[in-house]
């Protein structure tokens, strides 16, 4: 059978470069995550920093270590998604040459292991591949993470030699866990439809996608239900993960949802819109493998960035509702001395390393501390806060437990064990983890410590005025501004590994529509020539399929933006449940630049595979009768 | 009475007459075999009631205008489509009783089958193709063998040539092949010429009628009234119902026929 899987691959490898394509991709990010990810966990800081420093170091260590963790579950799904949907459409298209096999006396476990060995040979070649693309991608992530300071200078991916292990298995565990269901499908194909010219169109909506549909779907609306209950930090967790289950739900429904969609497209009337409408009809299947990859695409990419904003919005909205504030100053000058001035509340923050729970569920969290004047500090953020002595609060970054006692340690010293004693409401935009009173930490450990103050004003006071006395004692900003420049700080790195993820993501799905596009043309050639000893010439035929790629591309934005829907409800509800406020921030720009990708890579390889598949004189073809 | 293929893991299926436990000298037969495709209205009758003999070591040909079942009835007869009412037998072998991997088994052994579209693999060479039905039996098939195989149908100098690069008699010459290799009992063809020129038809009937002399039974649909004149005898299907049978007929007496009940 092996040497089968061979002939076969060889005769028909363009049905095969895409799952091809997505198996070394799939080999080079996993392989490069992971290399990347022991390189951050072992990485020591070099000699000659200080205390402060390393404890940076070591939070963006472990920032690393988790976006590199998302990277490697996400590239594992999308590869799994995409070469397991590219191998059951390729499968689907030689159901002739299947079924021929059963003819001259293959049984179902021919079948079954013919497509397994091409895996295996898929999954060998695609690591083959995927090895060395691996250490280009570990480069360049690499560079990323210093660009975006997850790591310092001199951060690099160390080889492993077990890793080369690691890949192949990688590479074969993929391609051939990906073919399994198809293989299952593909061994009930009966002997009598290889003697069909076009053997019955297999049936679509089979129990399978009905079932994981369902699933799908009950896990988007489930997420959707709980997430405005799941308090800020949770709440936007949830919301953030509506778009993956929404989107495999609608891909699961594509052959039903596709072809509807489709067309209400403005395809254009005469005889090329209603052959390319037709099309779209009949070929429900390829139709759907076209769209799927764009759906999640759209999903991912407009639902989680959109999400990302709003969020971030929202905080900033709730913020400034809560802050009884008109000014920020920088820097630890006099400005409670100022005339005019309410109320100060400085603020210095500090990173720290707490450890809480014992023996077994303890756990050491880099965390930021804020030291502050319990009563300014209330006054300003309008909520109680008691602070006396060796007490501790859970700040609003709410990643703290709320009671009980934690180690603290901070640049310079320990301080020991703590009580926390009561907590702030955790905000949308988080914060600090732990608000300590001023007399707790030695003044020399806060000299280090970034220092902002909190500037009320009273009632009637002269605010430029204000202002300018204010500005000698260090910069001022109008706290409005203040809180969003904050917030975007805050939101860097979420919003860098949303980058990474998703640019990743974009790729892949980029790489699955052209994988359908690609294979669906393959098996075209016969229609395609039929249709031009019919009377349509060659521009004609190419028209007609770049048409219809288009309905296709059409249907998949809209139904792609229908899941992302599912994630808008879940950020209304949710930021409406936490700051009282619903609110939707929609990114345009990047849903235009979505649509406009999309439109271009799928317009472009409907083009380039309808034009070389009619390169051949149509009569050569309807002559081949293999 | 027990009757199964030579090889294989499938030899505990036993497939038992339930009547009459005499054997036949019938390659196939069948017996009020029904088949209907669609339901209600919209229901066909594309087998209707067909009781057949198809003598051993004979060559039956089968005609009938377009759509009156010929090609359903030949499906119905080689157990590749299953039948609604009545029961087929190879030899004493029930086909209508077996399960997917008996038939799987039998196709592997027994029958052989030929079409109009000569459905070779494109991706194997002549040779391998020959050599499939071999290979997926579990046999490490001797190259010498195919060889011969291949020589028996004048292909031996194309052995390594890809389907696409051969005519369409070549081509059907290597599906011949392709049948034989195995020695099965029956040969089943489906317009084995309905692709080909006089020419090539000739070279292809003539291999038949060869294979129908050394002892081959042979069943052939077929159009043509001269490709049916090389049978032993022809019958006539009308409606998916058995009207009217020849034995040793010529083209002319075949046409005659064939032009009355196509009226
Ligand atoms: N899979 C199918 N589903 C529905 N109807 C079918 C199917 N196969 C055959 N039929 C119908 O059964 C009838 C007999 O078809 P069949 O292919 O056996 O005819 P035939 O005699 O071989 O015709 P031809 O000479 O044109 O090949 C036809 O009316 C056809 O429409
Ligand atoms: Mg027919």
């Amino acid at each position: 059978m092996l040497g089968m899987s061979r002939a076969g691959l060889a005769e028909r490898w363009t049905l095969f470069v895409g799952a091809l394509l997505s198996v070394a991709l799939g080999v080079a990010l996993v392989q490069s995550s992971l290399l990347l990810l022991i390189s951050a966990a072992t990485f020591d800081p070099p000699p000659g920093v200080s205390e402060a420093e390393r404890m940076q170091i070591s939070d963006g260590a472990t920032a690393a270590v988790s976006m590199l963790g998302v990277v490697l579950g996400g590239a594992v799904f999308l590869a799994g998604f995409v070469i397991s949907s590219t191998f059951a459409f390729t499968v689907d298209q030689r159901r002739r040459d299947l079924a021929l096999l059963r003819l001259v006396g293959g049984g179902r476990g021919h079948v079954r292991r013919l497509l397994l060995g091409e895996a295996l040979l898929l999954g060998l070649a695609g690591a083959g591949l995927g090895i060395p693309a691996g250490l280009q991608v570990m480069a360049l992530q690499a560079w990323l993470m210093r660009r975006f300071e997850f790591v310092p200078e001199g951060f690099t991916g160390q080889w492993r030699m077990w890793i080369l292990g690691v890949s192949f298995g990688t590479g074969i565990l993929l391609a051939v866990a990906g073919v399994l269901v198809a293989a299952r499908r593909a061994a009930r194909v009966r002997p009598l439809e290889a003697l069909r010219e076009s053997g019955p169109a297999a049936r679509v909506m089979t129990a399978g996608r009905w079932i994981a549909g369902l699933i799908f779907l009950g896990g988007a609306l489930a997420l959707m239900i709980v997430a405005p209950h799941g308090g800020p930090s949770g709440g936007v967790a949830m919301a953030m993960n509506v778009a993956m289950p929404a989107s495999v739900a609608v891909v699961a429904f594509a052959p039903l949802l596709v072809p509807l969609i489709a067309r209400l497209m403005p395809v254009g009337g005469g005889v090329l819109g209603s052959l390319a409408r037709a099309s779209v009809r009949d070929a429900r299947r390829r139709s759907a493998s076209v769209a799927a990859p764009l759906i999640v695409l759209v999903a991912l990419v407009v639902g989680n960035t959109a999400a990302g904003v709003s969020f971030t919005a929202s905080g900033v909205d709730e913020l400034k509702r809560t802050t009884h504030a008109d000014f920020v100053v920088e820097g630890r000058g006099p400005a409670g001395a100022v005339p005019g001035v309410a109320a100060v509340s400085t603020e210095l923050a500090l990173p720290g390393e707490v450890t809480y729970g014992e023996g077994e569920y303890e756990e050491v969290v880099g965390a930021s501390v804020l030291v502050v004047d319990p009563a300014a500090y209330s006054a300003i953020h309008g909520t109680p806060v008691t602070l006396a002595g060796r007490t501790a609060v859970a700040g609003p970054g709410g990643d703290v437990p709320r009671v009980g006692p934690v180690r603290l340690r901070l640049p310079g010293g320990d301080l020991g064990e703590l009580p926390v004693t009561g907590s702030v409401p955790a905000a949308l935009s988080g914060g600090a983890s732990l608000l300590l009173p001023r007399g707790l930490v030695p003044e020399a450990q806060l000299a280090e410590a970034s220092a902002v103050s909190f500037v009320a004003l009273e009632p009637g006071a002269d605010r430029a005025a204000v202002r300018a006395a204010l500005a000698r004692t260090g910069p001022v900003s109008d706290l409005d501004d203040w809180l969003r420049a904050d917030a975007a700080t805050r939101d860097d790195t979420n919003r860098k590994v949303m980058l990474i993820v998703l640019g990743l993501g974009g790729l892949y799905a980029l790489i699955g529509v052209v994988n359908a596009i690609v294979i669906g043309a393959a098996t075209r050639r016969r229609e395609f020539a039929e249709a031009r000893v019919t009377g349509l010439t060659r521009g004609q035929v190419i028209r007609a399929a770049l048409l219809e790629a288009y309905a296709v591309t059409g249907a998949g934005l809209v139904l792609g933006a229908l899941a992302a829907g599912g994630a808008f409800i879940a950020v209304l509800a949710t930021t409406s449940a936490v700051t009282g406020t619903a609110n939707l921030d929609i990114p345009w720009t990047l849903v235009g630049g979505v649509v406009l990708v999309a439109l271009t890579v799928t317009g472009l390889t409907s083009l380039i595979t309808s034009w070389s598949a009619t390169r051949r004189a149509p009569v050569t073809l309807l002559a081949a009768r293999e | 009475m027990l009757a199964v293929g030579t090889s294989g893991p499938l030899l505990h299926s036993v497939f038992l007459m339930t009547t009459t436990l005499t054997t036949t000298s019938n390659a196939i037969s069948l017996y009020g075999v029904s088949r209907v495709f669609g339901r209600g209205a919209a229901a066909v009758h594309a087998v209707d009631d067909v009781t057949l003999e198809f003598p051993r070591g004979g060559w039956t040909a089968v005609m009938g205008p377009s759509g009156s079942g010929k090609s359903t009835l030949l499906h119905c007869a080689a157990g590749l489509e299953k039948v609604d009412s009545g029961r087929v037998l190879l030899g004493d072998a029930d086909l209508t009783a077996a399960s997917d991997a008996e038939l799987t088994a039998l196709r592997r052994t027994r029958i052989g089958f030929v079409f109009q579209s000569f459905n070779l693999i494109g991706a194997l060479t002549a040779e391998q193709n020959v050599a499939l039905p071999l290979r997926l039996a579990g046999q490490r098939p001797r190259r010498a063998d195919v060889r011969a195989t291949l020589d028996a149908v004048g292909l031996a100098d194309r052995a390594r040539h890809k389907p696409r690069e051969l005519s369409g008699g070549q081509q059907q010459r290597v599906a011949i092949a392709r049948a034989m290799v195995t020695r099965p009992e029956v040969l089943f063809a489906d317009e084995p010429t309905g692709a080909l020129d006089s020419t090539a038809a000739r070279t292809v009937l003539d291999l038949m009628r060869a294979m129908a002399d050394a002892g081959q039974s042979i069943v052939m649909v077929t159009h043509d009234p001269g490709a049916a004149a090389r049978a032993d005898s022809v019958v006539f299907l009308r409606d998916g119902r058995v009207v009217d049978m020849l034995a040793g007929a010529t083209a002319h007496q075949v046409a005659d026929r064939l032009a009355e009940w196509e009226r």
